[in-house]
């Protein structure tokens, strides 16, 4: 049996290992949400392949922008795929880190409380 | 599945939000009465891996890709829909924030499709179908399916009530691509937990029928 620290090891490096081949394998037709959109806003068949240059966003009744600091998981066009697997790592440790904290902050707050 | 801000008015986003947190409380309170020691790195290593596997989209036809969620995976594992409520909102959150996967206003509709209605679904379904088919991982499998499934067609009434989609075309739209990306969302589940049961059985909730050794 792993003990938790092999867990924790074997874990992310699977998880980094999807990541990776994510950066490279994954594909770049829009998903399931945003293929309904062009579906919906007829721009797509249900069942045919989807526009190059379709716009989910066009049927969006909402109006609040965000700029996220790493968006699509990349870190822009002339990074890459270089960019994308260290966006991905990032994200994937962030993960790890702030699961671990909550947790441990909750766990934390039991003992300090009974 | 993750939708962006466009797609819903305010004011309903703010409801979603409501729910989201509300569960979140109580996902916090499971955490607090269940947690040891030795779970917080499974439920960590669970978090990064559904964070990579969602960012990993596979191509399922017709020109569409999915991918996984996990919400089921979290819930059979650990052994209670509020784990996927806790792991997933946390992805969430970091996918909303730093990735502009999903929207911040809608964040709560995310959190309320992906982890509430994906972890009780994918909860339930499988206690219901272990009970009948006993076998593990064909019953995860199953109610991965459903996870992926029902919070996807929970999703287009969503955006039929936001205005968004049409309640029909949306609820065919969204139910197809899903089926399809449940599928592989099954296979997945049961690979995971096919593994996990091979390396920590003793971390993986007993109603699995994992047996401990």
């Amino acid at each position: 049996m792993m003990n938790n620290n092999a867990l924790i090891a074997v874990g992310v490096i699977i998880a980094i290992a999807i990541g990776i081949i994510a950066v490279f394998m994954a594909s770049g037709d829009p998903d399931g949400l945003e293929s309904s959109a062009l579906v919906v806003s007829g721009q797509k068949d249900l069942t045919g392949l989807s526009p190059e240059d379709g716009d989910a966003e066009t049927v969006g009744t909402g109006s609040y922008e965000y700029t996220s600091p790493m968006p699509d998981y990349s870190l822009g066009e002339e990074m890459g795929s270089t960019g994308g697997i260290i966006a991905i790592i990032i994200g994937i440790i962030i993960t790890l880190l702030v699961v671990m904290g909550a947790l441990y902050a909750i766990r934390f707050s039991k003992g300090s409380r009974s | 599945m993750h939708i962006p801000d466009a797609f819903i008015p305010l004011p309903q986003a703010a409801i979603y939000w409501i729910i989201a947190i509300i569960f979140l409380g109580l996902a916090i309170k499971w955490a607090r009465s269940e947690l040891n020691e030795d779970k917080i790195p499974l439920i960590a290593v669970l978090a990064a891996g559904i964070f990579a596997l969602q960012s990993f989209n596979l191509p399922v036809s017709m020109g569409t890709s999915g991918h996984l969620v996990g919400g089921a995976l979290a819930a059979i594992v650990l052994g209670s829909p509020f784990a996927a409520v806790f792991i997933l909102t946390l992805v969430l959150i970091i996918q909303g924030f730093i990735f502009g996967d999903g929207g911040i206003t809608t964040m709560g509709a995310n959190i309320l499709n992906m982890g509430v209605i994906g972890g009780f679904v994918g909860y339930y379904s499988f206690q219901a179908i272990i009970r009948i088919i006993k076998n593990t991982y064909l019953s995860a499998a199953v109610a991965a399916w459903l996870a992926c499934f029902i919070p996807a067609l929970a999703c287009a009434v969503e955006m039929a009530i936001a205005g968004t989609f049409p309640l029909v075309p949306g609820l065919v739209a969204m139910g197809l691509y899903h089926a399809i990306i449940g599928v592989i969302e099954g296979i997945v589940t049961a690979v995971v937990i096919y593994l996990l049961a091979m390396a920590r059985p003793d971390l993986i909730d007993s109603d699995t029928g994992v047996v401990t050794t």
